[in-house]
C-alpha cells in the first residue's frame, strides 16, 4: 500500500486523498479556513501550507534514486504547498509546522496577513470561543502586530437578510458562505465583492439573502463576520452545554446540536451526520427552539366541577385519568403522535391492549408543498415513520368524528399532540379527553378532562425514525422538575448542580418545567388501572419493542449511538 | 488610492437602487446576442465570456447598474450574484454614471515620480472637478488609477478604457481636452521601449500598422 512519511510518522493511504482531509482524518491537527469537507477546494486562505517533498527518480530508468546509506533522496517543491489542494502521491515526505520552522514561520506571516484588517473585537464578538481565527491564531499566529497604520473599515451590522448578519470587518473571504450558496444550497445569493483590502461578501442590490438554509454560512463562517439575527450577543460559547439531538421540525431527522444555558435552550446548530443532514441544518429546524422554553405548562390540571381547569398533584391526576379509561372501557379511543418518541407511542399501544381499548392512529402533520426533497419535508413532525413501523396509520378525522357522533367513544387520550383542529371542540363535548400536552397553547385542553405536560424532546430520551428509516435518538439536553434518575444519568451528571458548564451550574430553578417524559406518565397511568404496562426507562422500552416488533428487530440504544442506524426497508416489511 | 489609505473606508453599495433604464431599453438586439452566443462557443463554460459580454452592455449603456447586470446575468444563463461579483471586481466596469469621456490618470510609482499627480491635479483645476466626480456638462470624469502599464512613457493617462495618451505635459493635456471636446477620435498610440527600438525595427506589437512610433526620449524630457 502507498506510503507517506508526515512528521516523521509513516501513514498508509489508499486512493487519492487531498493531504489536509487525510492529516485530519489521521488527527493531526493542520490550521485551516477556508477549506470545507462538503465544499470545493479554493485554497484562499493559504494557512495549511506546508512543506512537501517528494522521492527523486532517475528519469531514464524510473527508480528512486538512493543516497550512500540507501535511503531515497527527497526532493521537495520549491515553494510551500496548499495541504488542502495537494492529492498525495507515493512516497512523499511532508513537514508541518511541527517538524519544520519554515512551515511555522510561513503559517504565522499569513496569520499576520489575515489579521491585519482583522477588527480584534473579540470581547464583543460572538464568535469567541470556537473561532477558528482566534483558536489558530493562539496557536500558529505570530506574537504580536506589527501593522501601526489604521485599519480598513467595511460595513458593520448589514442585514444580508432576515435570519443573517454580517460584519465585513471581520470577514477573511474564505469565500465558504458564498461557495454554500453556489455548492450546497444552490441559492446563488451571495457574491465577493471589490477586491483586495476592499473585498467582502455580500448579495448583489436588490436581493435578500432570505434562502431556507441561510443561517448555515453561520456556521461555516470561521470567523464572526456571519453572525445570526436571532442569535447575536445572547450567550458566549462557555456558558452554553452542548447535547446532540434531532431536529423536530421535519421528518428528515438532522442531527443537531442544542444549546442550552441556565436551562433553556438558546439555539440550535447542525451535527455533522453523513447518512442524514451532512453537515447542514435547515432554518426553520433551529428557529423553533422556542418552544422549549416558552407556554410551558405549570403543571397537571384536572377539570374540576366547575368546568375549568385546575392545578392538581401527579397523583391526583394520573388517577383521574385512570378513573376515566377504567369508565370508559372498551370505548377509550387513543391517538398517537409523529411528534412523540416511538417508545412513548408504543406504550400508548400497550396501554391501550391493557384497557380493551383501541388506538384509532397516530396525528400526522403534513403541509403539503413544504418540502424540498432535501432536509425540509412535508411533513412537520419527527416520527411519524416511527409509528407507521409500529403498525399505526395515520388518525383518520371523518371516521373518528363519525364514531365519537354514534358513542361507541366514550373516552380519548391523546399523546403528546393536538386533536383540536382535525376535531372540534364540539365533537369533543360529550367525551372525556386526557391529553398530554406540551404547551398551554394545546387547543385540546379546552376540552381535556385530565391535562398531564409531557416532557419535549429536547427534555426527554426516545427514538425518532425519518422518512428515510434512520432510527435516532434524543437526549434530554435540560432538566424538569422531578427529572428520574434515568433522565439525570442520561445527561452524565446525577446531580443537579452539576449539569452545566462550569459557567453556569443552573442554580436557577425558575426554567425548571413541571412535566414528565410519557414513558413515566403511561406506565404509572396503567398502574392506577392495575394493569402492568412495561416501565423502566426508555432503553429497556426500546429492547422490548424490538424484540417484539419486527420493524425494530435489531435496534438498541446502544446500536443507534449517536449517528443512528438504518431500519430494515419498509418494503420488505411489507411483503414479509 | 492615496485617498484611500488616508480614510481607509469601504462603503455599502446601495441595495436597492433606482433603476436608470426601463425595461423596453433593457435588451440585447439579435445582433448583440448572435455576438453573445458565438463568444460564449470560445469558452468551455458560459461563465468564461461574461467579461465580454459586461463589455459589451458597457458600451451599449454607458455603465452597469443593477438592471444591466441581471440582463447580462439572464444572457448567459448564469447567477446574478456571480456577475455582480465580476463588475465590482474590476474598475473598468462603471458601476455609476459617468462622463462621456473617462480620464484615468494614473499615478502608480512611474508616473508619480514623473509628475502624474501634477497633470491630476492640472486637470482637476482645468476642468474644476475633484477627482473621481464628473464635469457639470457630463463631458469628462477625471478618475486617479493604479498603474496601467505604461510606465515607458509616464507621466500618461487612458481616455474611456480606451486610447492612451502618454508623456503628459499640460499643453498635451489642453491638446487632448480640445480634441476630444471636438469630437475628434484619439488615435490609439503604442510606445517602444527606447532599448528596444533598434532592435525590432521600430514596433514589435503585431497591428503595428495602426500604430503610431513616437520618437525616444519621450516628447516631455525633450521639451525640458
Amino acid at each position: 500500500m502507498p506510503q507517506v512519511t508526515i512528521d516523521g510518522r509513516v501513514l498508509e493511504f489508499e486512493g487519492q486523498p487531498r493531504l489536509l482531509q487525510f492529516c485530519l482524518d489521521h488527527g493531526i491537527e493542520l490550521p485551516h479556513f477556508c477549506y470545507h469537507p462538503a465544499m470545493s477546494v479554493p485554497a484562499n486562505c493559504r494557512q495549511c501550507l506546508v512543506d512537501i517533498g517528494a522521492p527523486m527518480r532517475d528519469r531514464a530508468t524510473g527508480e528512486v534514486r538512493t543516497d550512500g546509506e540507501g535511503n531515497p533522496v527527497i526532493r521537495y517543491f520549491p515553494k510551500l504547498q496548499t495541504s488542502c489542494s495537494h492529492v498525495i502521491a507515493d512516497g512523499q515526505v511532508i513537514h508541518t509546522a511541527r517538524t519544520s520552522e519554515k512551515v511555522e514561520r510561513a503559517q504565522q506571516d499569513t496569520m499576520e496577513f489575515l489579521l491585519i484588517n482583522h477588527p480584534l473585537d473579540c470581547p464583543i464578538c460572538d464568535q469567541a470561543g470556537h473561532c477558528p481565527l482566534q483558536i489558530q491564531a493562539y496557536k500558529y499566529g505570530p506574537e504580536g502586530s506589527r501593522f501601526e497604520f489604521r485599519k480598513v473599515h467595511k460595513p458593520k451590522r448589514v442585514r444580508l437578510g432576515p435570519r443573517v448578519v454580517l460584519d465585513a470587518e471581520r470577514c477573511i473571504n474564505c469565500t465558504r458562505c458564498v461557495r454554500f450558496t453556489d455548492e450546497i444550497s444552490r441559492s446563488h445569493q451571495l457574491t465577493i465583492i471589490e477586491r483586495g483590502v476592499k473585498n467582502y461578501p455580500i448579495t448583489p442590490p436588490g436581493v435578500e439573502f432570505d434562502e431556507p438554509y441561510s443561517m448555515n454560512v453561520i456556521d461555516v463562517c470561521p470567523v464572526g463576520a456571519l453572525t445570526s439575527v436571532d442569535f447575536r450577543f445572547q450567550a458566549r460559547i462557555w456558558e452554553m452545554t452542548r447535547t446532540p439531538s434531532i431536529a423536530t421540525t421535519h421528518a428528515k431527522g438532522s442531527n443537531c446540536f442544542l444549546w442550552v444555558r441556565d436551562n433553556l435552550v438558546l439555539r440550535i446548530t447542525p451535527r455533522p451526520n453523513p447518512e442524514v443532514n451532512e453537515y447542514w441544518l435547515a432554518d426553520e429546524d433551529r428557529l423553533c427552539y422556542r418552544q422549549f422554553n416558552e407556554d410551558r405548562p405549570a403543571g397537571p390540571q384536572v377539570r374540576n366541577a366547575a368546568g375549568t381547569l385546575e392545578a392538581v398533584s401527579w397523583e391526583q391526576a394520573i388517577s383521574t385519568a385512570a378513573s376515566v379509561l377504567e369508565k370508559a372501557g372498551a370505548g377509550a379511543a387513543f391517538v398517537g403522535s409523529a411528534r412523540a418518541t416511538v417508545e412513548d407511542n408504543w406504550l400508548l399501544i400497550q396501554l391501550a391492549e391493557q384497557t380493551g381499548g383501541q388506538v384509532v392512529g397516530f396525528m400526522e402533520h403534513i403541509e403539503a408543498g413544504h418540502g424540498d426533497g432535501w432536509l425540509r419535508t412535508d411533513e412537520r413532525a419527527p416520527n411519524s415513520e416511527g409509528c407507521r413501523r409500529l403498525g399505526m396509520t395515520p388518525v383518520d378525522g371523518t371516521m373518528l368524528r363519525a364514531r365519537l357522533e354514534d358513542g361507541t367513544i366514550t373516552a380519548l387520550y391523546v399523546l403528546e399532540d393536538d386533536v383540536i383542529g382535525l376535531l372540534s371542540a364540539a365533537d369533543l363535548q360529550e367525551v372525556s379527553v386526557i391529553v398530554h400536552h406540551y404547551h398551554t397553547t394545546n387547543r385540546t385542553l379546552e376540552v381535556a378532562a385530565a391535562a398531564l405536560p409531557a416532557a419535549m424532546s429536547a427534555e426527554t430520551i426516545g427514538t425518532y425514525v425519518n422518512l428515510d428509516g434512520y432510527a435516532q435518538r434524543v437526549r434530554p439536553a435540560k432538566v424538569i422538575q422531578g427529572a428520574s434518575r434515568t433522565l439525570m444519568m442520561q445527561m452524565g451528571l446525577s446531580r443537579a448542580d452539576r449539569h452545566g458548564t462550569p459557567f453556569d451550574r443552573w442554580y436557577n430553578e425558575t426554567h425548571y418545567i413541571n412535566c414528565k417524559p410519557s414513558w413515566e406518565l403511561l406506565p404509572a397511568v396503567a398502574e392506577a388501572l392495575g394493569a402492568k404496562v412495561p416501565a423502566g426507562g426508555p432503553r429497556r422500552i426500546m429492547e422490548q419493542i424490538s424484540q417484539r416488533c419486527d420493524a425494530f428487530r435489531g435496534v438498541s440504544y446502544k446500536a443507534m449511538g449517536l449517528e443512528g442506524m438504518p431500519l430494515p426497508a419498509s418494503i420488505q416489511l411489507e411483503a414479509a | 488610492m492615496a485617498d484611500f489609505i488616508r480614510n481607509p473606508v469601504v462603503a455599502l453599495p446601495e441595495s436597492d437602487p433606482e433603476p436608470h433604464f426601463s425595461a423596453v431599453e433593457l435588451v440585447f438586439t439579435d445582433g448583440e446576442k448572435d455576438e453573445i452566443a458565438r463568444r460564449i462557443k470560445q469558452y468551455p463554460t458560459a461563465d468564461g465570456a461574461v467579461m465580454w459580454v459586461l463589455w459589451l452592455a458597457q458600451e451599449k449603456f454607458g455603465f452597469l447598474p443593477p438592471e444591466v447586470l441581471r440582463l447580462v446575468a439572464s444572457a448567459l444563463d448564469l447567477p446574478y450574484a456571480q456577475v455582480y461579483g465580476v463588475a465590482t471586481f474590476y474598475t473598468q466596469y462603471y458601476k455609476g454614471k459617468k462622463g462621456k469621456f473617462v480620464l484615468d490618470v494614473c499615478t502608480c510609482f512611474t508616473c508619480q515620480f514623473c509628475g502624474g499627480y501634477d497633470m491630476l491635479a492640472y486637470l482637476e483645476e482645468k476642468l474644476d472637478i475633484q477627482r473621481g466626480h464628473t464635469t457639470p456638462c457630463g463631458t469628462f470624469t477625471v478618475q486617479e488609477v493604479e498603474c496601467l502599464g505604461a510606465c515607458g512613457s509616464a507621466p500618461m493617462l487612458q481616455v474611456s478604457n480606451g486610447s492612451y495618451v502618454h508623456n503628459l505635459t499640460r499643453a498635451k493635456v489642453d491638446a487632448m481636452l480640445e480634441a476630444l471636446q471636438q469630437g475628434e477620435q484619439l488615435p490609439f498610440v503604442s510606445l517602444t521601449l527606447p532599448q528596444d527600438e533598434d532592435e525590432m525595427g521600430g514596433n514589435r506589437r503585431t497591428d503595428a500598422e495602426a500604430s503610431e512610433l513616437y520618437q525616444t526620449p519621450p516628447a516631455s524630457r525633450a521639451t525640458q
